[in-house]
């Protein structure tokens, strides 16, 4: 932690307003006006992400405000985000909170923040300031936050396998259970493969709290085939399709709840002096990241994430930081609903998808043919639930996990870019005799 | 859809009865012909009815007996054998052509009308029960035959490379000068992996037919999903392992940024070997396994490969993007053009094995990663003058021998014969706008480098108080140079002109440093008879005294190439020696021996101590 944080005195506070005092004085009138601008962009952008969803009523309105900030957006910074111009066509229907088309969202307002962010910070800027306060500070914690969000796209990128995974799984039962006229093979087959999908769902995830990876796999399959039980009297499960590739993402040790600790301990609101400066969107940058990297943490099955709804606040008094309270409340209080079940992640698909199974292989159990017609309707309008989930993970999931690596990318090109200025600073105070 | 045959039905019954009213009523068939007609039609319709039905009972009899027979053959199979096809080829033939007896059933149950509780429903949900177990057996029986069969690797492939400590750098040449520590950039192992294109047998080849007569009895029985799943799943497993095999730790990006030197070169060392072995042998062997097994499906062999390699390939390309959003120091260079140098080897490869629709996540990732080594070396590269102007120092470099800097950067420079083609394309692909650098951009900025390196030198040598000592470290430090670069192949980047150029220079240092150290020593030797005996005494003396500075000075001083050294003191020898015989023989007479310290002799003795690097006194030599 800075050393200018934790300590509240008054004199303290007086050192810490003398060094803000050069970065002020450069600020000029444009430059305000700019920072003023991101604050209400990042403000408005997360308004949208937090009211779409909640009446028909409110998105008509929010969706007529979010028109205009994807413009003002697409005015302010060349963004190649694909849901700029979407969200032009028509009213699209709101997407539900921590739904896929809802991240597809979050990470194109990640993406423009960020290259507003960029312009704000680098553009036209004196190179020398990144060398003095506050930025000489801020900058490389900043840099080094960065390199924290970097691996968990890793471990999200490889979550959204995982998922793609289940959704293959839920595709079989669906294929069987749309036969007609559909029988007891086509039921049990079904079953068989929901069976799998659960068992995959608690066991892929607890797996990965308990962060045994290397050599348990073989244990595991064997294991395996007993835990499944009522999967069709098929029990030696290498070919129940369990995900073993998780491991891969990211080293053993690694934990994505320690990494948003990580990220989220040092990170502290600027004060005095600072708050109107520079380090305002450094911090409002830091926030984001830290917000886009829990929400897809919580919500994509992810290694070991326990006590992630208590590792990131923020304060309550900032303005532009509102809306995203607001979101991290919400998901926030269904992380702790979450952790008590123990399921696979918030996101809304995985969620539903993981209910309709238990209803699914509930009703193989007790399946008795001929069917009743109560029955059939409800068989019915499972399947039809179940396809209507596989249909927006099979087109949601991929244009995702595209997405994270976009913001991974992105991550790394900006960091070069901002060690790219600061390595101008070091060469000004070392001319070169070319 | 039985609900609405039951409406048919129905609406069917109760037209006839009212036709069979209407008929009552009306008794008498009127000459009407239409109307017999349609009667007519009735009658052969009702008629054919009958015997189609008739004739689908039959055929649903001898659906249910080879039903029947069939389902005996399979769990008859499935009971006595614990694997089926661990036994004999008879008896899984047999299997086989039971579950394809049932398919063919089912599919002919499908076209009939099936009505609610009809006897061919029936039959149907039982053909397709016994379909839905023989899959799962087929499942189990696949897993088996993969893990029974899995062909163990030849240790050659799966081991590193040997990986011996082979340094292109002289064993002094690791140095840490007074400002930054250089460290032995990279070690390109002598047994470098070459292209090798190797495919091999991932499963045994008898078992190819086997695996794959299953694969095309589920998918006809529209079970490849499942069949794809438990494949898939079972080489994604092997993957892993061969990760394993090849010494694939997994890492962290942070983890990686924190690596110590040294043991990030061992693994980016390992890596090479790895990502070279995952995609072009594993990856691609697997290609054509798969495409023997699924060839026939359509895209499912390529999306069941890129299921399967996936995770394996992302995490080795994730180690490379770690690497090379490191920070960029020279010596990371070498590493990062190695890497380069291996990805842009598999790039047909990826090509091939990640198409673009299905495997873009791969792909783009791999381009992307490639793309980015491209540009960091480049950057490390361009950056290299500027490090090597940085180098700045505040004391004189001690005796005027090589310094550490220089070392390092020829020996640095001298790597790049080996890089120069791939360094030339990259840097072509960088400068299109300024084409003034023209066709050899490394010869440019090599020689580039080297005057960098001159111009530090000349700073360095500034440092010097003695003016003959900043010569000594000149023509030592450009003699270096010269001689390696001219007995490398790099040579080729610096041309003929170069090397003449540089060879008069250290030449021209070498006639400097005479002509500082002897000219004011040999002006003391004038005289003749005719000069004051005072004044011959008192040159003598102040001979003797300034010999033996130099001296002192001198034998202090290093210069170690030998011939070099040689050189200087034979051109020293023949500059001194006559001149001071000369003075000797003439002197001798007017003042006698005594005054005369050293013979010619002593002083030829005496030349042959300089430039040795070892402090040598002259009062003590005497004495011996």
């Amino acid at each position: 932690m800075p050393a200018t944080d934790n300590q509240g005195s008054f004199l303290n506070r007086i050192s810490i307003r003398r060094n803000q005092f050069a970065p002020i004085e450069t600020c000029n009138d444009q430059e305000q006006e700019n920072l003023e601008l991101f604050q209400r962009h990042v403000a408005d952008r997360f308004a949208d992400l937090l009211y779409i969803h909640s009446t028909t009523t409110t998105a008509a309105v929010t969706n007529s405000n979010s028109n205009d900030h994807s413009s003002a957006a697409a005015a302010a910074t060349t963004t190649d985000s694909p849901s700029a111009t979407h969200e032009t066509h028509g009213p699209p229907p709101p997407p539900q909170l921590l739904s896929i088309s809802w991240f597809r969202n979050l990470l194109d307002t990640y993406l423009c923040c960020e290259a507003e962010f960029k312009a704000v910070l680098v553009s036209g800027r004196d190179p020398s300031q990144f060398s003095r306060p506050p930025l000489d500070r801020l900058i490389p914690d900043f840099l080094e936050r960065s390199i924290k969000a970097l691996d968990i796209c890793n471990a999200v990128t490889h979550g959204v396998d995982l998922v793609q995974h289940w959704q293959k799984l839920a595709q079989i039962a669906l294929m069987a259970l749309r036969q007609t006229p559909l029988g007891e093979g086509q039921v049990r087959r079904a079953g068989k493969a929901l069976n799998t999908l659960l068992t995959s769902m608690v066991f892929d995830d607890k797996e990965n709290a308990n962060n045994n990876f290397h050599g348990r796999w073989t244990e595991r399959t064997r294991s395996f085939g007993r835990r499944v039980g009522g999967g069709g009297g098929n029990n030696k499960d290498r070919t129940a399709g369990n995900f073993r590739s998780l491991s891969w993402s990211v080293a053993k040790s690694w934990s994505a709840s320690k990494q948003i600790q990580n990220m989220s301990a040092n990170l502290a609101a600027p004060r005095g002096g600072e708050s109107t400066g520079l380090a305002l969107p450094v911090y409002i940058m830091n926030t984001i990241v830290v917000f886009v990297m829990w929400a897809l943490v919580a919500a994509i099955p992810c290694q070991e994430r326990n006590g992630l709804a208590t590792h990131f606040q923020v304060p309550r008094n900032l303005n532009w930081a509102q809306p995203i309270i607001g979101l991290q409340e919400k998901i926030g209080e269904d992380w702790k609903k979450k952790e008590k079940k123990g399921t696979a992640g918030l996101l809304e698909e995985l969620q539903r998808m993981e209910k309709v199974a238990h209803s699914l292989v509930e009703f193989a159990d007790t399946f008795v043919f001929p069917m009743e017609e109560e029955k059939e309707a409800e068989l019915a309008a499972l399947v039809a639930e179940l396809a209507e989930i596989c249909k927006k993970m099979e087109e949601g999931l991929g244009p995702l996990q595209q997405q994270v690596r976009e913001v991974f990318h992105r991550i790394v090109r900006s960091r070069a870019e901002i060690i790219d200025v600061l390595d101008q600073i070091t060469k000004m105070s070392a001319p070169v005799p070319y | 859809m039985a609900g609405t045959r039951d409406g048919v039905e129905h609406h069917v019954i109760a037209a006839v009865h009212h036709l069979v009213m209407a008929l009552e009523a009306t008794k008498i068939l009127s000459d009407d012909n239409d109307m017999r007609t349609l009667l007519a039609n009735l009658d052969t319709h009702l008629s054919t009815m009958i015997r189609l039905n008739e004739a689908e009972a039959e055929n649903i009899r001898e659906i249910e007996t080879r039903l029947m027979s069939a389902q005996h053959a399979i769990m008859s199979l499935h009971s006595n054998n614990s694997r089926i096809w661990d036994s004999t080829s008879v008896i899984d033939l047999e299997y086989l052509q039971a579950v394809a007896e049932v398919q063919r059933l089912a599919e002919t149950l499908q076209n009939m009308p099936l009505q609610r509780s009809s006897r061919s429903k029936e039959l149907f949900d039982r053909a397709h029960s016994i379909l839905q177990m023989a899959m799962a057996r087929l499942q189990e029986e696949l897993i088996h035959i993969l893990v029974q069969n899995k062909q163990c690797f030849a240790h050659e492939y799966v081991s590193l490379p040997s990986c011996e400590q082979n340094p292109v750098y002289e064993e002094d040449s690791v140095v840490s000068n007074e400002d930054e520590s250089f460290e032995n950039a990279s070690q390109r192992e002598s047994s470098s992996i070459e292209t090798e294109e190797y495919v091999m047998d991932l499963i045994h080849p008898d078992v190819i037919p086997h695996v794959k007569s299953i694969a095309d009895v589920m998918f006809a029985s529209g079970y490849n999903q499942e069949f794809c799943q438990a494949f898939s799943g079972f080489w994604r497993d092997t993957f892993a392992e061969f990760l394993i095999i090849l010494d694939v730790e997994q890492f962290s990006i942070e983890d990686v940024l924190q690596m110590e030197w040294k043991y990030l070169n061992s693994r980016i060392r390992m890596w090479r070997h790895a990502i070279k072995s995952i995609i072009s042998i594993y990856v691609a062997s697997a290609k054509r396994l798969f495409d023997q097994v699924l060839g026939e499906h359509g895209h499912m062999s390529s999306a069941c490969l890129i299921e399967a390699s996936k995770a394996p390939v992302l995490c080795l390309l994730n180690f490379g993007h770690a690497v090379s959003i490191g920070p960029h120091k020279p010596e990371w260079l070498y590493c990062l053009l190695d890497m380069y140098e291996v990805l842009a080897t598999l790039v047909p490869d990826m090509d091939a094995l990640f198409p673009e629709e299905i495997g873009s996540v791969v792909r783009v990732e791999f381009y992307e990663l490639l793309r980015r080594l491209g540009d960091s070396a480049t950057v490390i590269f361009k950056e290299l003058g500027n490090h090597i102007a940085s180098c700045s120092s505040t004391t004189p470099f001690p005796n005027g021998g090589i310094h550490p800097l220089t070392k390092y950067v020829i020996n640095y420079i001298m790597c790049f014969a080996e890089y120069g083609d791939i360094l030339n394309l990259l840097l072509q692909a960088q400068d299109t706008v300024d084409s003034d650098v023209g066709q050899n951009a490394v010869a440019t900025h090599l020689q580039s480098l080297t005057s960098i390196l001159e111009a530090n030198l000349d700073n360095k040598s500034n440092l010097y108080k003695d003016s003959a000592l900043k010569h000594i470290f000149m023509m030592n430090n450009i003699h270096y140079m010269v001689q390696k670069i001219g007995d490398s192949k790099i040579v080729l980047y610096f041309g003929d002109d170069w090397i003449r150029n540089h060879v008069g220079k250290f030449r021209k240092h070498a006639m400097c440093y005479e002509r500082v150290t002897w000219s004011s020593i040999l002006a003391l030797l004038c005289g003749d008879g005719r000069t004051g005996k005072a004044t011959l005494k008192a040159r003598c003396r102040d001979f003797a005294a300034a010999f033996e500075d130099v001296h002192k000075n001198q034998t202090r001083w290093r210069v170690p190439d030998p011939r070099l050294r040689e050189d200087l003191r034979i051109s020293a020898s023949k500059t001194v020696i006559p001149a001071y015989r000369n003075f000797v023989s003439k002197i001798t007479s007017s003042i006698g021996e005594k005054h005369i310290k050293y013979t010619v002799q002593d002083l030829e003795t005496y030349i042959l101590d300089l430039l040795e690097g070892s402090s040598k006194s002259l009062n003590h030599s005497r004495k011996r």
